[in-house]
């Protein structure tokens, strides 16, 4: 019995399976990446350090040391805000919800920024303050 | 259940273990990529007696592997466990339903397939809530079960075909596909 006559004897709907199987699978290697959302983590960088990376669809209310004090970032329903922080401006808190891109606290040097700050090359080029 | 068909669930359980056993040897690039080499005693069981005698060899062989390999009740064996009854069932029924339209290969693509899909789902519900994750891990894993589903399909079918010829007088085979 030759692999030759293996193959005939598979029926039509047999060969219909695999190439299905094949090229969904491969297709889905391929395009997967791109279908799915990449803000689905948000990282937490205090004094330039990363100090937590966090899921984006688990709401939950962190602190962070900054240089200055505690600065406290909440996470609810896919989205981020400041709601304490020692600066004495406030600009991050009055920033409020944010669904993309990053929250910042440049007095306290805390960098709230979501999905994978490498994945586009796109880091923040320097802070100040 | 016969006596007969007792001594042959235990048989095919001891070829299905040591198959098990043996594929645990081979070095493996991810650790949870596996060729389900038992599967195809499996596949066997059911074209040559039937969906109970399949799903009893399957649990039988998941139970003792994960006995003698130690992870009984762990991670590992509820994985094992969903994905084998999921694939016997699955072909069990694709057999009952239409028993023309695979054949030997097609059946094995298709139990790989539902092992892979059974583990994944148990995967996320139970150990990894992260549907990113097993979003992104999809693809690749049924791309090779597709890939070791052929190969076992392969194995199967001259298995098949030689049981056929030589042993139809002495193994009383009562359902020849």
């Amino acid at each position: 019995m030759s692999l030759k006559e293996l193959f005939h004897n598979t029926t039509l709907a047999d060969r219909i399976l695999f190439s299905l199987m094949i090229v969904l699978s491969l297709s889905g290697i391929a395009f997967i990446k791109e279908i799915l959302p990449d803000n689905f983590t948000v990282h937490i960088y205090a004094d330039g350090y990363p100090a937590y990376i966090l899921p984006l669809d688990k709401n939950r209310v962190v602190s962070v040391e900054g240089p200055q004090g505690k600065t406290v970032v909440e996470i609810k329903d896919h989205q981020v805000r400041i709601i304490e922080s020692p600066c004495h401006n406030k600009l991050c808190i009055q920033t409020g919800w944010v669904r993309s891109g990053a929250v910042l606290c440049l007095p306290n040097r805390i960098v709230v920024t979501l999905g994978d700050p490498d994945k586009h090359k796109k880091t923040v080029d320097a802070t100040t303050g | 259940m016969q006596q007969q068909d007792k001594y042959r669930i235990a048989l095919l359980s001891a070829f299905a273990l040591g198959l098990h056993g043996f594929e645990n040897l081979l070095p493996s690039p991810i650790p949870w990529l596996r060729f389900g080499l038992a599967n195809i005693v499996t596949l066997i069981t059911l074209l040559l007696y039937g969906m109970r005698p399949a799903v009893m060899v399957t649990l039988i062989r998941v139970m003792l592997a994960s006995l003698i390999a130690g992870s009984f009740l762990g991670p590992a064996f509820i994985l094992s466990l969903g994905g084998g009854i999921a694939s016997t069932l699955v072909m069990g029924f694709v057999l009952h339903i239409a028993p023309r339209l695979f054949s030997t290969m097609g059946l094995s693509i298709i139990g790989a397939l539902f092992h892979n899909l059974a583990q994944l789902f148990l995967a996320y519900f139970l150990f990894i809530q992260r549907i990113e994750a097993i979003l992104l891990i999809t693809p690749v894993i049924i791309l090779f079960g597709t890939l070791t589903g052929t190969v076992n399909g392969v194995v199967s079918a001259l298995l098949m075909k030689n049981l056929i010829k030589y042993d139809q007088k002495v193994q009383n085979v009562n359902e020849i596909k």
